[in-house]
């Protein structure tokens, strides 16, 4: 089985997988970081969103093996004021998508800290939320854009 | 998914050597976002897989003297953000800018959506509308088709089983060339087209001069319309001659009904929105 080295987290880590194993198994099986969540497998539903060296990437659509020396960040290696938002605006019910949504907010906040609606709606595009209708995500992202410092990316 | 080997390409040349060397059966993984979905629900695997995904030689954009050289490898996001691409081929920007969502773009590649073969892809009907052509190499060495050469059929393209889409050249016949991409899907984001329809033309003392009309999604490949560009060229620009193109561009077409919709509505879909591509044209000339 190839080895595989990268860093997830800030923390370097060097495992064994098999070649066939997406990344988003080797989060959650082999590290245990169960923060992304397995929806459709197929790319169309962001539940399975993290972000490698800065950008938004479906885990279910890369092999583990692809992430060798990149950077990984999943929803446990954040501290953010997008998660205090989502809590204060109560922008998730189940949760689910959570995880996803809120990894693309953070990516579309480094690129752009002043996004309007749409520009966070289309953002947001490739995470699907069943129970919220997206209002309140939408609302904790425009708190969180509207308070960051000027000229922060 | 099952079992396979994988070996990671180094450059565009040791691919071509890792394909020859592994046989037809073995499959090319670029962005992932059509292979893994495909081989997820595979009966059976292949037994190689062969990762180009970081071949560093296959991602530049540049200026050359043929034109705008895009690397197959270039993402959809990184093609959204090259300000050569912006410049010399807006129109691109807008058709790799409706594919999927944020996250398919970051890892799809202009390659991948070519090499599909699917008479939906985005980008085709730009890149059609551009003149394009695709470079192919192989171990016979390197070609270039126009890219009406390349689409044979759904799902098949004039890739041999040996070659890589190595890169999609823009000519700087194309370059200014005002342009417009539309695609209609039933929803805005994360949507497959039902129509997606491309033009260019540029524009001589108020009429129509080399105009292209592109369609997809409504032919077995993404096709032409020669008649509605043979109806347009030379004539006066009106609000008539949008109108007629579309009603002409719409029976070139071959459109199927589905589940999505039927041939009859995307037929008239032809129609609305070739008119709208070519009044664009003329609006940003």
């Amino acid at each position: 089985m190839p080895e595989l080295a990268l860093t997830v987290n800030g923390a370097r880590r060097a495992v064994t997988v098999p070649a066939e194993m997406t990344l988003l198994a080797l989060l959650r099986e082999v590290l245990g970081l169960t923060g992304a969540k397995l929806g459709c497998d197929a790319g169309d539903c962001g539940a399975c969103t993290v972000l490698v060296d800065g950008q938004a990437v479906n885990a279910c659509l890369m092999l583990a093996m692809q992430a060798a020396g990149r950077e990984v960040l999943t929803i446990e290696g954040l501290a953010h004021p997008l998660q205090r938002a989502f809590e204060k605006h109560a922008a998730l019910q189940c949760g689910f998508c959570g995880p996803g949504v809120i990894l693309s907010a953070k990516a579309l906040l480094d690129a752009n800290n002043a996004p309007t609606t749409l520009e966070i709606r289309e953002a947001l595009a490739g995470n699907l939320c069943r129970c919220t209708g997206y209002s309140k995500i939408v609302e904790a992202v425009q708190e969180v854009a509207r308070d960051s410092p000027r000229g922060r990316t | 998914m099952r079992a396979f080997e994988l070996f990671r390409a180094r450059d565009s040349r040791h691919a071509v050597e890792l394909l020859a060397r592994h046989g037809p059966g073995a499959r090319l993984l670029a962005g992932g976002t059509d292979l893994l979905v495909e081989l997820k629900a595979a009966a059976r695997a292949p037994q190689v897989v062969i990762d180009i995904s970081s071949v560093a030689d296959l991602k530049q954009i540049a200026l050359g003297d043929r034109g705008l050289r895009i690397g197959a490898l270039a993402t959809h996001a990184e093609i959204e953000r090259s300000p050569v691409v912006r410049k010399m081929a807006p129109v691109l920007v807008e058709a790799v800018h409706s594919i999927g969502a944020v996250q398919t773009r970051n890892l799809g590649t202009l390659g991948g959506n070519l090499v599909s073969g699917l008479p939906s892809m985005d980008s085709g009907p730009a890149l059609m509308a551009l003149d394009a052509s695709v470079i192919l190499a192989g171990p016979r060495g390197e070609r270039r088709l126009a890219l009406a050469e390349f689409f044979i059929a759904p799902r098949r393209t004039a890739l041999a089983a040996d070659e890589l889409l190595t890169a999609i050249v823009v000519p700087m016949a194309s370059f200014g060339k005002p342009a417009a991409f539309l695609k209609l899907g039933l929803r805005k984001g994360q949507a497959l087209a039902l129509v997606n329809v491309a033009a260019s033309t540029w524009l001589d003392a108020g009429a129509f001069k080399q105009p292209a009309i592109a369609l997809g999604a409504v032919a077995p490949t993404v096709i032409r319309a020669p008649l509605a560009e043979r109806y347009l060229d030379g004539r006066d620009a009106t609000m008539e001659s949008f109108a007629e193109a579309g009603r002409i561009a719409a029976g070139e077409a071959a459109p199927i009904s589905d589940f999505r919709a039927s041939a009859q509505y995307r037929r008239e879909m032809i129609a609305v929105l070739t008119r709208r591509a070519l009044e664009r044209c003329l609006s940003s000339h």
